[in-house]
């Protein structure tokens, strides 16, 4: 892939190996991840693209069993290094999965409840971390006057976008998503999807998505996995365009995965 | 495996209804030039009915393109293939329609019925005809080499046109030349030049489906 000069570098990802017990699910990838862009990653099932964005934030941590080895280094900090803080790397680098999982509280305190978390007591000061992530994540004018309601009351898609909000409010700097529109119907796609590039001037975004033409459309970056490899990874135009891996153009023009 | 049979079908039904329209076309300039030289008026007519067969073509390959598009959203050289098909039909529509017009040519000389032997104007239309018949192979057996020498092919038919319009102008000078007949002689030698053109591009979108380039512009 030609490198290019004016995007930064948010990961850098040497030799990484991960196994699963016996099950070794990613196999030597090597790739950097590029700053306030948007990356894709897709692949068949199984291929190891959920994993890989697991081992971004070190979720897999929580996995028995689970060994990793190489480096991940998230701005020169190798994240896998011993002493590092694993619940700051969190903040850092948030996370929305693929069903909405709010928790049973109202809106606003679903977007509260890190920055509590974090110990931030004044009222005024949670108020405007809440407003701001709610504006961010293009949700604040459906829910302004719904904010002491459950957020289980909301839509699905609202309550995904209230997931985004709550990510959002940990100031992170980097959001992985897995699959966050899989369990979307169409409308609700579609705002997230425009929500998502409208976050990349703010946050790196690492998406994981079995849509294709979502990958298409919203992505910088794409990577395609297939069987624990990274097979290719270019600009998301030449991925879907010229591919240099037959296996890649394979899997996109849907002759086999 | 390959999980995509039907669609691999769509593909290569859509190649097949090109060939087949390509097919038409030249038939119809065959025909066409030698209703002007045999000024057979009657063979000149049913061509002219004849190009609306070629219209069909390009009908019903538009609605599958788009239909492919819709249903199947194609990507990578999927997409380079139907967005070629629909560009190539456009030319090979034109290109009937200047087969059309060179019939139309013979209906309109026949009050005159002084022919006036031009002895250029069958070899120019053979190699019109074998520029749009390499066009349509190169692009069957995915040939960049063989649609990139169209270009050249056409360097051809434009020397005949060059040598019909000196040829016309000395017999126009000598006076052995009916009036109408050399005016409606150069309409047909330009049709066929302008028939040349567009098995060019389709020659050009030939090579786009293969590589992506368009006129050495990377497109897609």
């Amino acid at each position: 892939m030609k490198r290019d000069e004016n995007v930064e570098g948010a990961f850098r990802i040497d030799g990484l190996n991960l196994h699963y017990g016996a099950t070794h699910a990613l196999k030597d990838v090597s790739v950097e991840i590029a700053r306030n862009r948007v990356t894709a990653l897709i692949g068949p099932s199984g291929c190891g693209k959920s994993t890989f964005l697991r081992t971004l934030n070190r979720m897999n941590d929580l996995i028995p069993n689970c060994r990793v080895e190489g480096s991940v280094y998230y701005r020169e900090n190798d994240i896998y290094a011993p002493g590092t803080d694993v619940i700051d790397l969190r903040r850092r680098i948030g996370m929305v999965f693929q069903k909405p999982n709010p928790f049973p509280m109202s809106v606003f305190d679903n977007v509260a409840y890190g920055p509590r978390c974090q110990g931030i007591k004044d009222k005024k000061t949670l108020e405007d971390i809440v407003m701001r992530a709610l504006r961010d994540a293009a949700l604040y004018d459906e829910v302004k006057d719904r904010l002491r309601e459950s957020a289980l009351s909301l839509s699905g898609g609202q309550q995904q976008r209230l997931c985004i909000a709550r990510a959002i409010a940990m100031s992170p700097d980097v959001i992985l998503m897995d699959e966050p529109t899989s369990a979307l119907d169409p409308i609700a796609t579609a705002k997230i999807e425009e929500l998502i590039v409208g976050l990349r001037k703010d946050y790196t975004i690492v998406i994981v998505t079995h849509n294709m033409q979502q990958a298409a459309r919203i992505s910088d970056f794409t990577a395609f996995f297939l069987s624990g490899e990274l097979v290719e990874y270019d600009a998301t135009d030449t991925i879907f365009s010229h591919p240099s891996n037959p296996k890649t153009e394979g899997y996109i023009t849907g002759r086999f995965g | 495996m390959n999980s995509r049979i039907r669609f691999d079908e769509e593909l290569e039904n859509l190649k097949l209804e090109l060939i087949k329209m390509g097919d038409t076309v030249m038939q119809n300039i065959d025909a066409g030039l030698r209703s002007f030289l045999t000024m057979d008026v009657e063979l000149a007519e049913r061509i002219v009915k004849a190009d609306k067969i070629v219209n069909a073509f390009e009908q019903t390959i538009e609605k599958e393109c788009l239909r492919i598009i819709l249903k199947e959203q194609p990507v990578a050289k999927d997409l380079r293939l139907i967005t070629a098909v629909l560009k190539m039909i456009t030319d090979l529509e034109r290109i009937g329609d200047h087969a059309a017009d060179i019939s139309k040519m013979a209906i309109f000389m026949e009050k005159t019925k002084k022919p006036y032997g031009i002895p250029e104007m069958k070899p120019m239309t053979e190699a019109a005809t074998e520029m749009i018949r390499t066009a349509l192979a190169s692009f069957i057996n995915h040939d960049v080499a063989l649609a990139e020498r169209i270009h050249d092919d056409d360097d051809v038919v434009d020397d005949y046109f060059e040598s019909v319009k000196k040829t016309v102008a000395a017999a126009i000078r000598g006076g052995t030349i009916d009036a109408d007949y050399a005016i409606y002689a150069m309409m047909v030698a330009k049709y066929l030049e302008r028939i040349g053109d567009h098995a060019v591009n389709i020659g050009e979108w030939v090579v786009f489906s293969i590589t992506g380039e368009h006129k050495h512009n990377l497109i897609f």
